[in-house]
């Protein structure tokens, strides 16, 4: 049994900055009741007033009856409206506290210890179902603009007006960053026993990881995984938002995750177009699980031409877009140096990849091709042995040379 | 340098006594540095050695820079067994050797000024990140002649440029006895050449511990003087010698080792994480990190836009003038180099913050933006802006400021030795400042 008075005053106020941080960063009574879950080493259960269920977290490690209502019923009330539960064979036993919102019951919070780590924290357990009556009370609110938070309806492109979507941000508390990286995250083959502890696990490798010190990271669940918005005011920290991003993969195997991590990052996008970054993160990870056979995070600019021919086209504009993106390091470097990497590239692949052959097209000796070809792969950062990244340079040699005014 | 028998046994006391009989030892110098780097020594005839062995060995510490100021305090000297090394030349027909020390109170407890022992304590303090790290140097300086009456001078007879070979040129003939010198004292030597300026030589200093290799700046500063005196030169480590040469950097290289059973791509040619991270924390510590590694006024005339010397917080793979390069792949461990320190550096306390720094990065997970691919010295203020770079201070007194403000780097040096270093550094740039230069009297004593 659960019973109060063991957790300092400092333990409790650490929890609920924690309840609050999660709250803040877009997470819902999933993660809320995946928080409590962590720190009492227990499984726990939400449902709502009509005993519908809304969120499972921490049920790995034992079994949990799919409601509360039959043991609660059944149960004596301990006058603070708690109520002691006890499941058949469970020596330890459990605790459920209403979930209300003023004077309005909205649910129940049921909490399945795994041993005896939990006793004494019925406090966390309070303040757990206080955190989650304010998103239940939000969820019931009426209204379809009220009901989907913040940044639901920023990612829906609710916002026409920047100014309209930064004075929302302003009275719901949240400080805008001038620009986002999404990066996009999956586990691949979670078992579902244990699926909602591994996500739990997966949100918390991944914030650690993404760390930010541009501001508050906003969490968003997204079917089976994550979307993280982080805040990316200047270059380097959207340089670093997509770093940060690629290490998740290692960092969950280090943690002993074990599953799959697949991810996608998007590019740095205006507050106003989160959206745009949110949808390239999501192309990146579907890219990155299909084409690359998952376990790694990419960035959408390392991806070349597959996010266009996974839209299944593009317009001339951006086909442009596209080959000026992955050709100017080496047109700058050309221009800047008197140098014609651009040439050696393009006559590369003309003759099959010959060296031998675009040397004496070149009527250069055939080492001096071999050491553009390194330059070439330096400068661009697209690896000539690779067959992925030679398609990306051969289609934008491709678009450019169709797209040059020399027809 | 810091020497394991053959049996790879470490050496204790008796073997030390053993081999200065072997090697005929007359006399054995203590070495130590005060806080300004300044190579300071005791000599002992061989008779003393199990006495200073032993710790026994005591000095007047009140004497020295930055010790103890305004009384005389006896300090203990406690040499490190591993770098016992017998010069290779004689002292008046009487072979030497010598012991390099930490420094203790008289009752034998650790002697917060000690430059050697902040290192030692530095390494500790790493040690949860930053196991298994190694460092080499690759160090610059220049051999000029000597003018009359023995004064040193910036005129070389040699005209050599990267990498010349030139062998009637004695800078060349003496360098290569400095690198037979040190090799016979136990350093590992990579390799050596002649660098961009004439009378410029660098040598490159094998990877190892990061203490043995701060001994290793202080051993070849020592035997390069010893050496160009006896060829009839002058061998300095001072930065900037002068206006139209190219300035003598130390490069420090890091080799990180790179762990699979902590989910590390061995085979991958990217940066291990720590890597990486340590270059977040040094390029985030560098402003504060210059007053240690670039420790005198004239070190300042060395970081200027101009011979590839670094001037702003950036890294890069190829960028020969960034503040971290990070060399090609040599093997499974990730090297970062460290551009911007100069020889004139106390190598224990530069090791020190260098140290704090990137381990400060590793635990923050500091990351350090995408490396920049072109000249720094093309950047304008707009894209420093956007990649949050900083600037390198561009003096001593600037550097000071950094200082004072950066607490990782000031812990890393300790209280008594960062007030003494930086009172000591307040006064000579006063005394710099107040000094009129004669470039001063070329531009207005005519004009005004």
């Amino acid at each position: 049994m659960i019973d109060s008075a063991v957790m300092s005053n400092d333990e409790l106020v650490e929890f609920a900055e924690g309840l609050a941080r999660v709250a803040s960063t877009g997470g819902g009574p999933k993660a809320l009741a995946a928080h409590l879950g962590t720190l009492l080493d227990a499984a726990v259960l939400v449902e709502d007033a009509e005993w519908r269920h809304v969120a499972l977290a921490g049920a790995a490690k034992r079994s949990v009856p799919p409601s509360s209502r039959d043991l609660i019923s059944a149960a004596p009330k301990d006058g603070e409206g708690a109520v002691a539960l006890q499941t058949p064979g469970d020596a330890a036993g459990g605790v459920a506290v209403r979930i209300r919102g003023g004077d309005s019951p909205l649910g129940w919070l049921s909490v399945f210890p795994n041993g005896s780590g939990a006793e004494g924290r019925l406090a966390a357990v309070r303040l757990a179902a206080a955190a989650i009556a304010v998103e239940l009370s939000r969820d019931a609110g009426g209204g379809r603009n009220r009901r989907k938070s913040f940044w639901d309806r920023l990612i829906s492109r609710a916002y026409d007006d920047p100014i309209e979507a930064k004075d929302d941000a302003t009275a719901r508390g949240i400080s805008l960053a001038a620009s986002y990286v999404a990066v996009a995250i999956e586990a691949e083959g979670l078992e579902e026993t244990v699926a909602a502890t591994k996500m739990g696990d997966l949100r918390r490798i991944c914030l650690e990881t993404l760390r930010s010190g541009s501001g508050d990271i906003v969490v968003l669940e997204r079917g089976g995984g994550f979307v993280f918005l982080c805040p990316a005011p200047m270059e380097v920290d959207a340089a670093n938002a997509r770093t940060a991003a690629t290490l998740i993969a290692r960092t969950a195997t280090k943690n002993h995750f074990g599953a799959k991590i697949v991810g996608g990052v998007g590019r740095p996008a205006e507050a106003i177009a989160a959206h745009r970054t949110v949808e390239e993160a999501r192309e990146s990870m579907f890219i990155a699980r299909r084409l690359f056979g998952g376990s790694r995070v990419m960035p959408y600019e390392d991806l070349g031409v597959y996010p266009m021919l996974l839209r299944g086209g593009a317009t001339s504009a951006e086909l442009r877009e596209v080959s000026d993106r992955i050709l100017a390091p080496l047109r700058a470097y050309d221009e800047k140096h008197q140098t014609e990497l651009i040439r050696t590239l393009r006559l590369y692949f003309d003759v099959g990849q010959n060296v031998k052959t675009a040397a004496a097209e070149l009527s250069v000796h055939r080492h001096t091709v071999f050491y553009r070809l390194r330059q070439i792969a330096e400068i661009s950062g697209h690896d000539l042995d690779s067959a992925h990244d030679q398609l990306t340079l051969r289609t934008a040699m491709a678009i450019d040379a169709l797209n040059s005014h020399e027809r | 340098m810091h020497s394991t028998l053959t049996n790879g046994k470490a050496i204790n006391k008796r073997d030390v006594l053993r081999l200065a009989k072997e090697r005929d030892v007359r006399f054995v110098r203590l070495s130590f540095v005060d806080i300004l780097g300044i190579n300071k020594s005791v000599s002992i005839p061989v008779a003393e050695l199990e006495r200073a062995i032993e710790g026994r060995v005591t000095f007047d510490g009140g004497s020295i820079d930055g010790f103890v100021r305004g009384e005389e305090a006896d300090m203990r000297l406690l040499p490190d067994l591993a770098t016992f090394a017998v010069y290779p030349w004689t002292n008046g027909g009487h072979n030497e050797a010598r012991l390099i020390c930490n420094i203790a109170t008289a009752d034998g407890e650790p002697f917060e000024g000690c430059p050697r022992t902040t290192l030692m304590r530095a390494i500790d303090d790493a040690a949860d990140v930053a196991t298994g790290l190694q460092s080499g140097l690759e160090v610059e300086f220049y051999l000029f002649d000597v003018g009359p009456g023995g004064a040193p001078t910036t005129a070389s007879n040699d005209v050599g440029s990267y990498f010349d070979i030139n062998e009637s040129d004695r800078g060349e003939l003496a360098r290569t006895e400095i690198v037979t010198a040190l090799e016979a004292m136990g350093l590992g030597v990579a390799s050596s050449h002649h660098e961009h300026g004439a009378g410029q030589h660098e040598i490159d200093l094998r990877e190892t511990g990061l203490l043995a290799a701060s001994d290793a700046l202080i051993t070849l500063r020592t035997v390069a003087k010893h050496v160009a005196a006896r060829h009839g030169l002058h061998a300095t480590f001072m930065p900037k010698p002068a206006e139209h040469l190219a300035g003598s950097g130390v490069h420090v290289y890091f080799a990180f080792p790179r762990d699979a059973a902590e989910g590390e791509d061995v085979e991958d040619d990217d940066l291990g994480e720590n890597a990486l991270f340590a270059i977040g924390g040094l390029l985030e510590h560098a402003p504060a990190f210059t007053a240690i590694c670039n420790p005198t006024v004239n070190s300042y005339k060395r970081l200027v836009a101009a011979w590839d010397a670094p001037i702003y917080t950036v890294w890069s793979h190829r960028s020969a003038n960034s503040l971290v390069r990070v060399p090609s792949p040599e093997d499974a461990r990730s090297r970062i180099e460290v551009r911007s320190a100069d020889p004139s550096c106390n190598p224990y306390l530069a090791m020190s913050v260098l140290l704090a720094s990137a381990a400060h990065g590793i635990r923050s997970h500091a990351l350090p933006g995408d490396p920049l691919t072109g000249s720094t010295y093309e950047l304008n203020d707009r894209e420093r802006d956007r990649r949050r770079i900083k600037t390198l201070p561009k003096s001593l007194r600037q550097a000071l400021v950094e200082l004072e403000k950066d607490v990782v780097v000031r812990a890393a040096l300790g209280d008594h030795i960062y007030l003494a270093f930086r009172d000591a550094k307040v006064a000579e740039y006063e005394r710099y400042r107040r000094a009129v230069h004669p470039w001063e009297r070329e531009a207005y004593l005519r004009v005004y």
